[in-house]
């Protein structure tokens, strides 16, 4: 878990900021949406397997969790059902954000608990619009009505 | 002998009709005449001398005469019947007569009378050197000459001792000896001997066509039997007739093969024994049968059964034979062929082709999904420096990175292309329709399009006709098909080109809207507008084509818009530039909600609530339309019979109706089309944009009306209340 300590380090100075973990195997996946995450005013907390993924988000307590499904030791499904018996995880958001198929996964992942799902790689402007959304922040109308 | 011929004096040409007339049983043409050239084969058959020996010596002896067959050169065929003394004592004594006349005792004069007989057709008397007399009677099949009868070598008057005396010096005998064997000699009176002649004829001429007919029989039978064997030795294939009650009249060797029955078995048999029943059932066969006595032929596929009762799969091909007078068909002739194996092979090459369908498509998932993870990577890195995170950029650098995202967004629709390609192939390629707005969505399209266009500085232009009505179709699929066009219009344009985007009803057909891309480029041959539709479809020699793509584009997407009902096609001048145009189906609640009210709904006895969310694209919605659809709407209420409106909504920018349907069995269909009916009349008003939702209820059968209704009421009512939340929510 040494990769997650300079992110928490950081969160230090945002004491408020809501945190997000991202649970994703790919390092540069990581090292690529976190700045954006960061700018947006968010901590950022990582993940990099599936077991990995509940005790984080079971120490950390994110407001939000990105979620890969193609992940090490049990995939992205895994978790959105485990987290389903954890009372203190059941009630945080998940957006789904994988390079798979959204054909044979979107479905499956909506109603594995998911509250959205997005194919790497998504579009910047709608992910950060459904993360505020996930996170019941107040989007401007006219942001809403673009997506 | 009539005492006509007796009585005729002179020993000239004889009229040829007589001896040219044809039997009247023998039906024309059936005598090898006239129009078929008689093979050399067939004149040798027909002049077989060993056939002709019989007739010819019984004759000779009758009339004590020699005769002879000759051919249609004037040769002797065979030997000749019954010689004479005199012309055998002058003919034995010399060696060689050469090709002359056979009957005649000649050194001086050639003979010409079997050549004069065959030129004219006649009986023609002919004298030799020694006062020998003979006929040549010619032998004809119609106007073909086939050879001569000679008879003859008998004084027709006493012997002349003059002549003898010279013939015996000509040819080195002795005269006394000559002359002793014709004292011997009965003259025949010419008259008696020219119409023994036609006699000859007459006979030759029966007995030619008795050997016409013979051959004739022979060769029958030879090709009966040649059809017999192909028959029958045709082992892989069922060759059987049967009359037009279906009984079998005959089965070949390859029928008892497959089909296990022997002749003797099935002969007499209805035919049905082969199919299965439940075909009999349903009249397979019987149908094919009218259709060949229709038609003159079927062919189908189809089980068939053997003895064993093992069904196989056949090529079954069905020809009415036709009949006689009295019945235009007198059965079918019926070939069936064992296409088990071969059904089976299909069945092997189809199940193949899908798994390779199925491991390409598994391949290109994976290799898609391999190769979003570092594009997802390359994404955020250059998104992230281009909008500024980690400090404001030079106009230079923003530019370069601006044309690497282009990049990007290049690849990353490159790998959507595979995917969607190898959906294509396994049938996957899925639309989620809803009521789709074209002003909307290519209004969309164009935003994201301009970067591109501005960089080759084209112009973009979007133009609707007003109240063009919404589209049935998957918003996201009508996006990727317009990016499609638009981008191809952008590549294939100059500089400084114009690209427009219009949409309007489809006049061919007022179900359809009609959307067309313009671009200012450099066209499309005709020969190109073929193929540009093609996978991997890709136009030589024109625009950038380092920068042409996957070739996919223009194939997926005529693949989605023929799934969604429409069509899509071009016109182009090459130099001028090119317009791609494309239809999708108009929206109509009608349709939608039609399978709700029909079939298996209505039998259920449902109730059915729609939801329809009325929002106007531009602006507010107009109280004066808003009053057309409750009027429209509002008839829907068929009270007393089971059908509700309670037609409301907020009196803001939504609006909604609530179409209840409790479709009792009783008199459903009525209210259904009573429903469909205005639904219809709504559809007309199709510039408004409905949101729609149905939910449907079973009602519980068998409990009392009134306590039916109270439930169903209280349902609809959690139904409305649920879905104003939701909408609420969505706010």
């Amino acid at each position: 878990m040494t990769q997650t300590n300079d992110f928490m380090a950081q969160e230090a100075e945002h004491k408020t900021a809501k945190k997000i973990l991202i649970v994703d195997d790919d390092e540069h996946f990581r090292l690529g949406l976190t700045p954006r995450l960061k700018t947006n005013g968010y901590a950022v907390v990582w993940a990099g397997d599936a077991v990995a993924a509940i005790s984080v988000a079971r120490r950390e307590a994110p407001d939000l969790i990105i979620l890969d499904l193609g992940l090490p030791a049990g995939d992205g499904f895994l978790v959105l059902e485990r987290m389903k018996t954890l009372s203190d995880l059941v009630a945080v958001p998940v957006i789904v954000l994988s390079a798979r198929d959204p054909a044979d996964n979107k479905k499956r992942a909506l109603e594995a608990g998911a509250a959205a799902f997005f194919q790497k790689p998504p579009d910047n402007h709608e992910f950060m619009m459904a993360i505020r959304h996930a996170l019941g922040e107040t989007v401007a109308l006219s942001n809403f009505l673009k997506t | 002998m009539t005492p006509e011929a007796l009585a005729r004096p002179d020993l000239g040409v004889r009229s040829p009709q007589v001896l040219s007339t044809r039997p009247p049983h023998v039906p024309r043409g059936a005598d090898g005449s006239g129009d078929v050239e008689l093979s050399p084969k067939m004149r040798a058959d027909l002049l077989d001398f060993d056939a002709w020996a019989e007739v010819l010596s019984m004759y000779g002896r009758t009339m004590r005469v020699a005769v002879a067959l000759t051919d249609a050169e004037g040769l002797l065929l065979g030997k000749c019947q019954n010689p004479q003394p005199v012309w055998k004592l002058v003919r034995d004594a010399v060696s060689d007569w050469g090709t002359g006349c056979p009957f005649c005792i000649t050194k001086h004069l050639p003979c010409d009378a079997v050549a004069e007989a065959l030129r004219t057709g006649t009986v023609v008397v002919a004298h030799d050197e020694a006062g020998l007399t003979h006929v040549a009677v010619p032998l004809a099949l119609g106007k073909q000459s086939l050879g001569a009868v000679i008879a003859g070598q008998v004084f027709d008057r006493y012997p002349e001792p003059l002549l003898l005396r010279r013939a015996a010096k000509d040819f080195g005998i002795s005269a006394q000896e000559l002359w002793e064997a014709a004292k011997k000699e009965r003259p025949v009176a010419g008259n008696l001997l020219r119409a023994s002649g036609d006699l000859l004829g007459a006979l030759g001429h029966a007995f030619l066509q008795q050997r016409l007919g013979a051959i004739l029989q022979e060769k029958l039978a030879e090709t009966n039997d040649r059809f017999r064997w192909l028959a029958e030795g045709i082992r892989d294939y069922a060759l059987f007739t049967m009359d037009t009650t279906g009984r079998v009249t005959s089965w070949n060797v390859g029928a008892e093969r497959m089909l296990g029955y022997t002749q003797a078995e099935i002969l007499g048999q209805n035919f049905s024994c082969i199919f299965p029943p439940e075909d009999i059932q349903r009249r397979v066969a019987e149908g094919q049968l009218n259709k060949a006595l229709r038609t003159g032929r079927s062919e189908y596929e189809g089980w068939s059964v053997r003895r064993t009762q093992e069904q196989f799969w056949t090529n079954i091909s069905i020809t009415a034979l036709p009949g006689g007078r009295e019945s235009p068909i007198h059965g079918f002739a019926i070939i069936m062929q064992d296409t088990t194996e071969r059904r089976k092979l299909a069945m092997v090459l189809e199940e193949a082709q899908h798994e390779r369908a199925r491991l390409q498509e598994k391949f290109l998932s994976h290799v898609s999904h391999e190769l979003r993870t570092p594009l997802t990577a390359i994404y955020f890195f250059t998104t992230n420096v281009l909008d500024g995170i980690f400090g404001e950029l030079t106009p230079e650098q923003h530019k370069h990175l601006a044309l690497a995202l282009d990049n990007v967004t290049q690849l990353k629709d490159m790998v959507s292309d595979l995917l969607d390609i190898t959906r294509v192939d396994t049938h996957k390629l899925t639309l989620v329709h809803q009521p789709t707005s074209l002003v909307k969505t290519t209004a969309e399209v164009l935003s994201t399009c301009r970067t591109n266009a501005a960089a080759k500085n084209i112009g973009l232009h979007g133009d609707f006709a007003p109240n063009l009505p919404l589209v049935w179709a998957d918003p996201a699929r009508v996006r990727q098909i317009l990016t499609n066009l638009i981008d191809n219009g952008i590549k294939f344009t100059p500089d400084s080109g114009t690209i427009s985007v219009k949409g309007k009803f489809f006049g061919e057909d007022h179900n359809f809207v009609c959307v067309s891309v313009t671009d200012s480029g450099c066209g499309i041959s005709p020969e190109n507008r073929e193929i540009i539709f093609d996978r991997l479809a890709q136009v030589q020699g024109t625009g950038e084509v380092s920068r042409s793509g996957l070739g996919l584009g223009l194939f997926i997407s005529r693949e989605l818009v023929t799934r969604h009902g429409g069509r899509i096609w071009l016109d182009s001048r090459p130099g001028y530039g090119s317009t791609f145009y494309f239809t999708l189906p108009v929206f109509s609640l009608a349709k939608y909600c039609s399978h709700i009210f029909s079939g298996p709904n209505l039998d259920a006895g449902s109730v059915t609530l729609i939801a329809v969310d009325v929002l106007e694209v531009k602006g507010g919605v107009q109280a004066d339309i808003l009053r057309e659809i409750r009027q429209i709407l509002g008839r829907c209420i068929h009270a007393g019979q089971d059908v509700l409106l309670p037609a409301t909504g907020d009196e803001g920018a939504i609006v909604t109706f609530f179409i209840v349907a409790c479709t009792d069995p009783k008199g459903s269909s009525l209210i259904a089309s009573r429903i469909l009916r205005d639904l219809h009349n709504f559809d007309k008003a199709s510039h408004l944009s409905p949101a729609i939702s149905s939910t449907t209820m079973l009602v519980a059968r068998g409990q009392p009306r009134e306590q039916q209704i109270h439930q169903v009421a209280a349902r609809i009512e959690s139904s409305i209340q649920e879905h104003l939340l939701d909408k609420e929510r969505i706010k």
